[in-house]
C-alpha cells in the first residue's frame, strides 16, 4: 500500500511550486528573447534589419501607416527623400520604417545623435549623421536615404531645408524626392506621401543646383500637405503628444469629437 | 611588363609571407626579395629573404640599392600589441619606414611605392564620419592611426621628390590563422568584454584578401589612397555571440580593470582596439573594385567565424620509428 503523504505529494502542488516554475519559464523565455535580439547581423552602416522589424511591428500598435507614391522611387539607385517634419513627432523615423517595409528596402533617415547610448540605437534603426560625407557614401551605394525639414510646430507648412545636405544627394547624383508626413495626435492613422523626383528645369554647375532643389522640396512638400492635410489635421495638432496611445482612451476620443 | 623587381618590407610578417607566396606565382614579377626582422614562416621557392633588423639602416641601405626594385611594397609596419608592444611596434615601425623607405629613393629602377596602412589613420571623434571613404581627410584619434598617417605621410613626400607613384592600402584589422592580432587574441578569450551602451559596428578583413589587395595595387601600379574592408559590419557582442564567448558588459570606469586583466592573461587591449570597442571602425570599400577591380570576398561575419573554427592548438601524430634495416 503506498504511503498516504506521498499520494498527496503527487496530488497537491503548492503555490511556491508553482511560482517557482512560473519564475523559471520566464527566465527561460526571457533569456531565449536576448538571445534571439542579440542574433541579428547589421549591415555596412550598422543598421540592423531585426531591430528595425521589431520597431516597425511595435510602432504598429500606436500608428497604421500608409504609403503613397511609392512607384516614384528609383528601381536600384540611391534616392534622398525630404519630409515635412513636426515637433515630437519623431517624422523621419516614421517615414523611413513605413517607406522601408512597404519598398522591401533598407531606408535610413538623418539625425542620429553621436552620443551613446541613443546614437547606437539609432544607428541600428538605420540612423546617419547629418554629415554630407556620410549621406554621399549612402547615397553612392544606392540606398534611400529620409531627410527631415526644419521642425515645425504643426502639419501645416514645411520647416526650411537644408541645402548643405542636399548638396550630398547632387553630389552622389542622387534622385531627391519631397514626401509629406501627416500624422494626428489623437488618431491612429498616418500617411507617407511620396511626389514626383525633383528636376532642375535649368541645370546648375555650382552650388545653386542644391538652394535650388532644397527651396522646390519645401514647396512641394507644403503643396502635398495643402492637397492632404484638410482630412488629418486635428484640433490638437500642437501638442506635442503623438507618442500617446491616446485613441485607445475612447472617452476622450468622444469628448473631443474626433 | 616581364622581369619586375619587387622588394616586400615585412616579409617575415605573416601578410608579408602570403604576398610574397602570392607574388612568386605572378607572370610579371621577374625576382623578389624580401627584408624583415624576422624570417618567414612558409616556403618560399624563389624570394630571395635577407634578415635585417629595422634600425640597421646602412645594411638595409646596401641590400636595397644593390637589387636596385621596380617596385617597393612597405609592409614592416608593426601593430601596437601585435607582434610587439606599443612603444617597441612604433620605434620599429618609424626605424623601417626611414630607412626602407629612404633607401628605396635612392634606386634609379623605382616605380611604384605601396604602402601598408589601415582605416585607424581616419580616426573616430565625434562628429566624424561613421563609413568614411578615402576623400575623407584622415583625423587620427590614436598612436596606431598617427604612426600610419606619418608613414603614408613620409611615403608620399619621397613619392612627390623622386616622381614615383605612391600607394597605400588602408586595411581594416587583419584577422587570419596565425596573424598575431589584439582583435582576434580579445575575441578567442572565453570571457569578451564589450560595451554595453554602445556596442558599435566595425569591419575586419581576412589575411588572403587583404594579401590579393596588395599583389592587386603593386600590379596596377596603385597610386592613391584606398581602403581594404571586407563586406558587411558585425558588432562586438554578435561576434561574442558568434564565438559562443561569455559576454561581459561593460558600462565605462571598469574597463581599466578590463584591460589590466586582458592584459595579464595574454590579450592586452590597445588603445585604437579600445577605441573601436566603443566608437566602431567601419570604412567605404567602393573606390578598391573600381581602381584594382578588387573586392574582399570572405565578409566580416565569416572572418569572425572563421576566426572562432581556428583550432588554438595543432595536434600532429606522432612518428612513427624508423624500422631499423638489416
Amino acid at each position: 500500500m503506498p504511503n498516504p503523504a506521498q499520494r498527496i505529494a503527487e496530488v497537491i502542488t503548492f503555490p511556491a511550486r508553482t511560482a517557482g516554475s512560473a519564475v523559471q519559464s520566464a527566465a527561460n523565455g526571457t533569456v531565449r528573447q536576448v538571445l534571439a535580439w542579440t542574433a541579428n547581423e547589421v549591415d555596412d552602416w550598422g543598421r540592423d534589419p531585426g531591430f528595425v522589424n521589431r520597431v516597425w511591428s511595435a510602432s504598429r500598435l500606436r500608428w497604421t501607416t500608409s504609403v503613397g507614391g511609392l512607384d516614384q522611387l528609383p528601381k536600384r539607385s540611391g534616392a534622398l527623400i525630404v519630409v515635412n517634419a513636426r515637433r515630437f513627432a519623431l517624422a523621419p523615423v516614421m517615414a523611413a520604417l513605413s517607406i522601408g517595409h512597404a519598398s522591401g528596402r533598407a531606408v535610413r533617415f538623418i539625425g542620429r545623435p553621436d552620443v551613446a547610448p541613443l546614437g547606437p540605437v539609432m544607428q541600428r534603426l538605420g540612423g546617419l549623421l547629418p554629415i554630407e560625407a556620410e549621406i554621399e557614401g549612402v547615397l553612392r551605394a544606392g540606398e534611400i536615404v529620409v531627410l527631415g525639414a526644419n521642425h515645425e510646430t504643426d502639419n501645416t507648412v514645411t520647416g526650411l531645408v537644408d541645402h548643405r545636405l542636399v548638396g550630398a544627394a547632387v553630389a552622389a547624383k542622387a534622385t531627391v524626392l519631397p514626401a509629406a508626413v501627416i500624422s494626428v495626435a489623437m488618431r491612429r492613422d498616418a500617411r507617407v506621401e511620396i511626389g514626383k523626383p525633383i528636376r532642375l528645369t535649368r541645370p546648375r554647375r555650382g552650388p545653386l543646383a542644391e538652394l535650388e532643389i532644397a527651396d522646390i522640396a519645401q514647396a512641394r512638400i507644403d503643396a502635398l500637405l495643402d492637397e492632404l492635410g484638410g482630412t488629418l489635421t486635428g484640433p490638437f495638432d500642437w501638442l506635442p503628444i503623438d507618442w500617446l496611445p491616446v485613441d485607445r482612451l475612447r472617452g476622450i476620443s468622444k469628448v473631443v469629437g474626433i | 611588363m616581364v622581369g619586375v623587381r619587387v622588394l616586400v618590407s615585412g616579409m617575415g610578417s605573416e601578410l608579408g609571407a602570403r604576398v610574397a607566396g602570392l607574388l612568386e606565382n605572378e607572370p610579371w614579377v621577374g625576382s623578389l626579395e624580401g627584408i624583415d626582422a624576422d624570417p618567414p614562416r612558409r616556403r618560399l621557392h624563389r624570394a630571395v629573404f635577407h634578415r635585417i633588423v629595422p634600425g640597421q639602416h646602412d645594411r638595409t641601405v646596401d641590400v636595397v640599392t644593390a637589387f636596385n626594385p621596380h617596385v617597393l611594397l612597405h609592409l614592416a609596419v608593426w601593430e601596437p600589441h601585435g607582434r610587439a608592444g606599443p612603444a617597441t611596434a612604433a620605434r620599429l615601425t618609424d626605424d623601417a619606414a626611414t630607412s626602407i623607405l629612404g633607401a628605396a629613393a635612392e634606386c634609379r629602377a623605382l616605380e611604384s611605392v605601396v604602402v601598408r596602412s589601415g582605416i585607424e589613420i581616419y580616426g573616430r571623434s565625434r562628429g566624424s564620419v561613421t563609413r568614411p571613404n578615402e576623400h575623407v581627410a584622415p583625423n587620427p584619434t590614436t598612436e596606431w592611426g598617427r604612426g600610419l598617417a606619418e608613414i603614408e605621410r613620409t611615403a608620399n613626400a619621397i613619392g612627390e621628390r623622386i616622381g614615383v607613384a605612391v600607394g597605400s592600402l588602408r586595411l581594416a584589422s587583419v584577422l587570419g590563422p596565425h596573424v598575431p592580432n589584439p582583435l582576434g587574441r580579445i575575441l578567442r578569450m572565453p570571457a569578451v568584454p564589450f560595451s554595453a551602451l554602445a556596442d558599435p559596428p566595425f569591419a575586419v578583413v581576412h589575411q588572403h584578401d587583404a594579401a590579393e589587395a596588395i599583389v592587386a595595387a603593386a600590379r596596377a601600379r596603385l597610386n592613391e589612397p584606398l581602403n581594404i574592408v571586407a563586406p558587411g559590419a558585425i558588432t562586438m557582442l554578435q561576434s561574442i555571440r558568434r564565438g559562443r564567448r561569455i559576454p561581459i558588459p561593460m558600462l565605462g570606469p571598469e574597463w581599466a580593470l578590463a584591460r589590466g586583466i586582458t592584459h595579464l592573461i595574454g590579450a592586452p587591449l590597445p588603445e585604437h582596439l579600445q577605441e573601436m570597442l566603443h566608437r566602431g571602425r567601419l570604412a567605404d570599400n567602393a573606390r578598391a573594385r573600381e581602381v584594382l577591380g578588387f573586392a574582399p570576398t570572405t565578409t566580416t561575419g565569416d572572418v569572425i567565424d572563421q576566426l572562432y573554427r581556428w583550432p588554438s592548438v595543432v595536434h600532429h601524430p606522432a612518428r612513427t620509428p624508423m624500422r631499423a634495416v638489416a
